[in-house]
């Protein structure tokens, strides 16, 4: 049995959808094969289904993010804090704007941001908190909103892997000032392609997102360029195609979900054999990507391949440790989560059969190491 | 057909239009669509990576990086140069703006320079007089249907010891002594956007350079600075990042458009020239024309590719109100020039400053001009000319 990370056939039931969108918009008549009627649709359905002020698409979500910043005039001598572990672009975002991201180290069981590194790494000079959501499950978005509040600066959730999740009652996305999501295959709403989107329940800096995803123009006068803006917009293929995925997402993730419940129930004793799964529960939790902590992580991984499944190290160094981004200084729990992290296959297309067989492989491993305990 | 009369087409004529030729090509489409799920990575995958090989094939660049937009290619080129925070850039002041925002995404500052009035292209006296010694790159920007003096601004640049990047954004096909539009200096780009005259449905864009380290880095930028294999594979998103760079993957729905109609190119760009003669021949002695696309004898070898059809007429804005009052949609390139763009307003110019790209955006209109046009459009869109400015 082979399992891979990622299922290959991911769009194999819509695949006569797909090929006739591409058809129908070659052929057809619009000459709006960008930013057009099928992008403005797809926003409306967005905003209406989250209960956003605005939903903007655009190129990904990693343009998501620098639409915002830009949005929120950051620039050199600010800085930004994020946490000290996760995705390149929590960082990238920042410092391609000329600004500083300020690494936050995070809890080490959940790898989100901890609020109380994140308040010690706030200074006069703060002008955005970027928590993440990591892998499944969200931030601590209540007391970053506090935090953000307190200190008066603005609040981006990046939750471009968390379409999905709701954290006491509220989206992913719409706790920040804005959020984000990507629509890169992969995610929870992956579509054929690339995207992503802004979302926020302030219209006024959804307008400014807006003028700055089409080179600063204000959607009227054509050629007119307010601001210094960027291309990150939204074709009508991928527009069609993700309102076609829309009313099946829900499914998707709920069959996302019981995996990764089924996972953590039967590795709920593993702990004290060295493979620790994440909490349990339901809120706040988005099953983009389950990840274990495993003291003996390359042993876990080889037994893996051995049983056919496929195993992932997203980020075996912490953003603070990237060439790119070198910075002085410590964040224990993000190194101690780096060197233990592994990702296991959480996709919807999973069979009940290949959960299971994931499963046991995880279990089997656990039980024949030694006393290995996760000191989590 | 007499001088007032109008031939009826029986449609209206819109700027851009592909119905009739998408059909055709739908089987070559359809063809790369069903590689690309069996393969099933939809971004930054394997069309993505058999579009750069063929693409270099066609242009004879040693490297094709496939991003985005060509606004994303602009920044990373850019960057991949080796532009830094602060360094000028001089580009022309009659563009489209992404040829000086993409400096200042870049972190550059651009500097402005006026173009020659036949061209449309940077003039290199005027480039001569705008370097300082924050200077660090020329962006000559080819538009419309030919090149800038590129010997001129290439001898420039070495004699200031300055960099040079190429716009070729509309410039697919066009060379210079044999040297594909984008390949003169350190590097190009081109856009895909869905009217260029390689145009996919949607954007995507591409870097061109002979450099190899150019291409390295613009490589890893356009997938968030990491380095290595990252093309066709899912796993690298756990490569080190090196720089920090962007998410600028192209997608492969719109490498598998470009590669179908890549195998037509030679002949979309033929009859791309074969309307732009027929316009020329029919607006030849057509009354309130001030210009009509001019191409200019270089003493390299040099060919036009008409990508856009422009013109220069009087009361240019009556005359577009006119056209799509009777179906004929018509664009204006461009109607602000940089330097006096709201975004730009920091900078410090003022109207005057560059008096050739003020004039061209009072007067430049593009007719439409894409393959499926057919000759009785062009007809009647030059009668529709006429009769404007002979019934006054």
């Amino acid at each position: 049995m082979q399992i891979p990370f990622f299922p290959p056939n991911l769009f194999e039931d819509d695949r006569d959808v797909l090929c006739e969108i591409v058809r129908a918009i070659g052929t057809g008549t619009s000459a709006r094969l960008i930013l057009g009627e099928q992008t403005a649709c797809f926003e409306q359905e967005l905003r209406t289904a989250l209960g956003a002020a605005d939903v903007v698409a655009c190129s990904s979500g990693t343009s998501a993010l620098t639409l915002i910043l830009t949005a929120l005039d950051v620039g050199p001598g600010d800085e930004v804090v994020i946490p000290a572990l996760g995705c390149a672009p929590l960082a990238s975002t920042v410092t391609n704007l000329g600004a500083t991201p300020v690494f936050a180290d995070v809890d080490r069981w959940t790898m989100v941001a901890d609020p109380d590194e994140v308040a010690r790494s706030i200074t006069s000079r703060t002008k955005v908190l970027m928590p993440a959501h990591m892998f499944s499950v969200m931030a601590d978005m209540p007391r970053m909103r506090e935090l953000a509040t307190a200190h008066g600066v603005r609040l981006l959730e990046d939750s471009a892997l968390a379409q999905g999740g709701v954290l006491g009652g509220r989206p992913a996305g719409l706790w920040g000032d804005a959020g984000v999501y990507s629509f890169v295959q992969v995610k929870t709403f992956g579509t054929a392609g690339e995207g992503g989107a802004v979302i926020t329940g302030d219209a006024e800096l959804g307008r400014a997102v807006r003028m700055l995803r089409n080179h600063g123009q204000d959607g009227k006068r054509r050629f007119m360029h307010h601001r210094i803006g960027y291309n990150s917009r939204f074709d009508e293929v991928q527009a069609a195609f993700l309102r076609h995925r829309l009313p099946g997402l829900r499914a998707r993730l709920d069959r996302r979900a019981a995996i990764a419940a089924h996972y953590t129930e039967r590795f709920a004793d593993l702990a004290e054999q060295g493979v620790l799964a994440p909490p349990a529960g339901g809120d706040g939790r988005c099953f983009y990507v389950y990840t274990l902590l495993a003291e003996r992580r390359d042993e876990l991984r080889e037994h893996l391949a051995a049983a056919g499944v496929a195993s992932h190290i997203y980020y075996p160094r912490t953003l603070p440790r990237q060439p790119a981004f070198a910075t002085a200084g410590t964040w224990p729990h993000a190194e101690w989560a780096s060197q233990r992290m592994l990702s296991i296959p959480v996709h919807p297309l999973l069979s009940d059969a290949d959960v299971e067989h994931v499963a046991d492989a995880v279990v089997a491993h656990a039980a024949a190491g030694k006393a290995y305990v996760v000191e989590h | 057909m007499t001088s007032t009369a109008v031939p009826a087409v029986g449609r209206a004529v819109p700027f851009f239009r592909q119905s009739a030729s998408f059909a055709e090509l739908w089987p070559e489409v359809l063809g790369h669509l069903d590689e690309l799920f069996a393969a099933g990575k939809f971004s930054h995958g394997p069309k993505v990576a058999e579009l750069e090989s063929a693409l270099a094939a066609w242009t004879g660049a040693r490297h094709v990086v496939g991003v985005n937009s060509g606004t994303d290619a602009l920044v990373l080129l850019l960057r991949g140069g080796g532009l830094e925070p602060g360094d000028e850039v001089i580009v022309p002041a009659f563009t489209f703006v992404a040829s000086a925002t993409s400096v200042a995404l870049a972190r550059g500052r651009p500097v402005f320079a006026d173009i020659d009035p036949v061209t449309y292209a940077i003039d290199p006296l005027c480039v001569a007089a705008a370097i300082t010694p924050r200077t660090r790159m020329v962006m000559p920007v080819h538009l419309f249907c030919q090149m800038a003096d590129m010997a001129r601004i290439v001898e420039l640049a070495r004699e200031h010891g300055l960099i040079v990047v190429e716009d070729s954004a509309e410039a697919i096909g066009m060379r210079w002594d044999g040297r594909h539009a984008g390949l003169l200096g350190a590097g190009g780009v081109l856009s895909f956007f869905p009217t260029k005259t390689l145009g996919a449905l949607g954007d995507a864009g591409a870097i061109l350079t002979d450099d190899d380290d150019l291409a390295a880095r613009a490589s890893a930028l356009r997938h968030h600075g990491r380095f290595g294999a990252t093309l066709n594979d899912f796993t690298a998103i756990s490569n080190a990042t090196e720089l920090s760079g962007i998410n600028s993957k192209m997608d492969d729905v719109q490498a598998a458009v470009l590669l179908a109609k890549l195998g037509h190119l030679d002949d979309d760009i033929a009859r791309r020239a074969h309307l732009a003669a027929a316009y020329t021949d029919r607006l030849a002695d057509a009354p309130g024309i001030l210009r009509l696309p001019t191409v200019v004898a270089r003493e390299a070898q040099t060919n036009p590719v008409f990508y856009v059809y422009l013109v220069e007429v009087e009361r240019r804005d009556g005359l577009a109100s006119y056209l799509a009052d009777r179906g004929v949609e018509t664009e204006t390139y461009y109607p602000t020039p940089l330097h006096l763009q709201p975004c730009f307003a920091d900078l410090g110019y003022a109207r005057g400053d560059f008096p050739n790209a003020e004039r061209a955006c009072e007067h430049a209109l593009a007719l439409p001009l894409y393959p499926d046009l057919e000759l009785d459009e062009v007809d009647y869109v030059c009668e529709l000319v006429r009769r404007f400015y002979e019934v006054g």
